[in-house]
């Protein structure tokens, strides 16, 4: 758990962050987006003290972040940035252990945990432990630097841009990762991103900041359905909302129980976006879809009307 | 052929192609009856004949044809060729001696001529071309030179006594290994020192960033002064501290020899060296220090885990340049007193008698090479990410 309160960033005459308050819940994904120089990467800095605040309080599990020896307070947070920081003179294995060293933690214990991360992200042992960071592709890489922030199981993750620098399809690969991984790992994540893509598919609670200042945070659906002014609008996509909302609602949240009718020829997957049915929708003419669970067995309808979201019954 | 027909390798042609007018045209050798007349020259042709003439040009000129269409294999051969030519110089000179130097007269002398030294290094070059051509690693391309090395040594014992260069080595073998180690002493005293005080430079250069400005000021000014000059500069100060001062006095620092030396070489390398580990440790990649710092790195962790070692291969470029820079400024040290392999070609320079010139800078010739390569191939192998 993460509380900002009231925090102030200035450097000599600029302030570069104006007087915020955040609070991020246990488990929560909280994504700070804005376009580049609103002071999100700052905000992010202050939580770890790689920049000092100036004025105000930051709390973590409710002590104050000055409370702690730096090193003692970073060591128990994950790191992870756009240029994955990799040392390029360490193999992958000793990149990921790092702050378990640090920690001094057995070596025994460093192997097996180093191992563990490395398998949960996708990268074979056998292939991997012993290359070196500039033998990686870029998807790579950044799994290496996710692995080596959760190498000490910190409860807080601050990752500032980690996919800014990956392919779009690298890009979304490691999006659906990090939502499957925080399913099932419940940290505390803050993280900082210019893509409103990105912060809207991984967001519990999103934040959009301007010149240092917090516009508006909530729900990504809450700031789609009613942006605070024409700037949160306007960085959410204007026209584009609506498809940007369809891509966070899940089918099933508008399809109907299968009426008597003959099945509609075209599926669509219960748990694939509105978005995503949309498009079938337009690509195939059709008005109308099955939708199919994972089995790929019927269990309900959708059609355009409700899609759309218009009333149920005409 | 599976590979397209490569174009003929302009590089050895020409290096070969220079290489046989001198061979053919220049002197290749000279004998003196001893060591104050100056010697009479002597062609390739005269020493072997003409059947041993051509004997020597087949395989330069089969290296041509192979330069012509070079393939890997071709280009294997012709390596294997130029190692024998080179390999086969001493020998060459030793029948040379043989031939022309009349055993009656013990102070009889050859020289070795321009057609030679033009070969030698010419077909140094084209050893040179090859390697990169092949992509042989560099501790391959050493282990080539052996073998020309290895005759050299072998014809030097048995055969090459009447060489000019040995009969002055033969009148001063003492005072050339006190002269080899005068000279690795101060060399390794200076880049010792000034990689001592340069990596403390550099340090308080980071920390103050004013400071910056004004110290490289001052080591570039320090740098365009003649080396000459400088030891020149320093003779009236020393001394005047020597006479003063008793300690000094007392540990050999005077107007001359070793002391104003050793201050000049090390003027002279600090800056290559702070130069060097400055740039060294402030590009090393701020991602990978921001991530080290907020990993939860303490800043002596940073800098002794990751800015150092990401720097070091550049800092050891530094001392490398700083050596071999070192190597040759000693010699002109020579000429305070401070000793050294530069006693040598002063001297020999002042007598006219250039294989005594040749006796002390060959080695130092050498030894720069000697360093080069060993720092170079310790530069490779520190590499971050280990060798590739």
């Amino acid at each position: 758990m993460i509380d900002l309160i009231h925090v102030t960033k200035r450097f000599g005459a600029t302030t570069a962050v104006d007087d915020i308050s955040l609070s991020v819940a246990q488990g929560e994904l909280c994504v700070l987006v804005g376009t580049s120089g609103c002071g999100k990467s700052t905000t992010l800095r202050m939580i770890n003290r790689l920049i000092e605040h100036s004025d105000g309080e930051i709390h973590i599990d409710g002590q104050q972040i000055r409370a702690f020896r730096e090193e003692t307070l970073r060591r128990r947070m994950g790191y992870a940035i756009q240029s994955t920081g990799l040392f390029p003179h360490w193999t992958v294995a000793r990149n990921i252990g790092l702050v378990p060293r640090l920690l001094k933690w057995p070596q025994a214990r460093i192997r097996e945990r180093v191992e563990e991360l490395m398998t949960l992200l996708g990268l074979p042992v056998s292939e991997f432990a012993d290359k070196y960071p500039r033998q990686l592709s870029g998807g790579q890489a950044q799994r290496v630097g996710v692995a080596r922030a959760l190498a000490a199981d910190p409860d807080i993750l601050l990752m500032d841009e980690p996919f800014g620098a990956l392919d779009p399809i690298t890009r979304e690969t490691l999006q659906e990762e990090l939502r499957a991984l925080q399913g099932r790992l419940h940290k505390t994540i803050v993280f900082v991103t210019h893509d409103m893509d990105e912060a809207l598919r991984l967001a519990d609670r999103l934040v959009v900041m301007d010149q240092g200042r917090i516009k508006q945070q909530g729900h990504p659906l809450e700031l789609l359905r009613e942006p605070a002014d024409a700037f949160v609008e306007s960085l959410l996509g204007g026209e584009d909302r609506g498809l940007k909302e369809a891509a966070l609602l899940p089918v099933s949240e508008r399809m109907l129980p299968l009426s008597p009718r003959l099945l509609a020829r075209e599926r669509v997957a219960h748990d694939a976006s509105l978005r995503e049915a949309l498009s079938i929708m337009l690509w195939r003419h059709a008005e109308r879809l099955t939708v199919v669970d994972d089995e790929d067995l019927p269990i309900g309808e959708l059609s355009l009307r409700r899609l759309v979201g218009a009333k149920a019954h005409e | 052929m599976p590979e397209e027909t490569p174009r003929p390798n302009i590089v050895l042609w020409s290096l070969l192609l220079a290489a046989l007018p001198a061979w053919l045209g220049l002197d290749a050798v000279s004998v003196a009856p001893n060591r104050i007349v100056p010697g009479s020259g002597h062609s390739a042709a005269e020493v072997a004949g003409l059947p041993g003439l051509v004997a020597s040009l087949v395989p330069a000129l089969a290296v041509l044809w192979l330069a012509w269409r070079p393939t890997r294999e071709r280009l294997r051969l012709a390596l294997g060729l130029v190692v024998a030519m080179l390999a086969a110089l001493p020998a060459w000179l030793a029948l040379a001696a043989a031939e022309l130097v009349d055993p009656a007269l013990p102070q009889a002398r050859m020289g070795i001529g321009g057609g030679v030294w033009v070969g030698l290094f010419l077909l140094l070059l084209a050893l040179i071309e090859l390697r990169t051509r092949l992509t042989l690693s560099r501790p391959l391309g050493w282990a080539l030179l052996l073998v020309p090395l290895a005759s050299l040594a072998l014809c030097l014992s048995l055969w090459l006594e009447p060489l000019a260069l040995r009969r002055e080595y033969a009148g001063r073998s003492q005072q050339f290994l006190a002269a080899i180690g005068e000279h690795l002493l101060l060399v390794g005293s200076a880049v010792g020192l000034s990689l001592v005080i340069g990596v403390g430079l550099a340090l308080a250069m980071r920390r103050w960033p004013r400071a910056r400005e004004l110290g490289f000021a001052v080591l570039n000014f320090l740098q365009t002064i003649p080396s000459l000059a400088l030891f020149g500069l320093l003779l009236a100060p020393l001394a005047w501290l020597s006479a003063r001062v008793d300690w000094l006095a007392a540990l050999g620092v005077s107007g001359i020899g070793w002391a104003p030396a050793l201050l000049a070489l090390v003027g002279y390398s600090l800056l290559p060296m702070v130069r060097n580990t400055y740039v060294a440790l402030e590009e090393v990649d701020p991602g990978v220090v921001d991530a080290a710092r907020g990993m939860g790195m303490s800043r002596g962790q940073v800098f002794r885990q990751v800015r150092l070692p990401l720097a070091l291969p550049v800092i050891l470029e530094g001392i490398r340049i700083t050596s071999v820079q070192a190597i040759g400024l000693t010699a002109v040290a020579a000429l305070i007193g401070a000793g050294g392999l530069g006693t040598f070609i002063f001297q020999g320079l002042g007598q006219a008698a250039m294989d005594l010139v040749l006796l002390g800078a060959l080695p130092i010739l050498v030894m720069a090479l000697a360093a080069d390569a060993l720092l170079g191939a310790l530069t490779d192998l520190l590499r971050p990410g280990g060798a590739t």
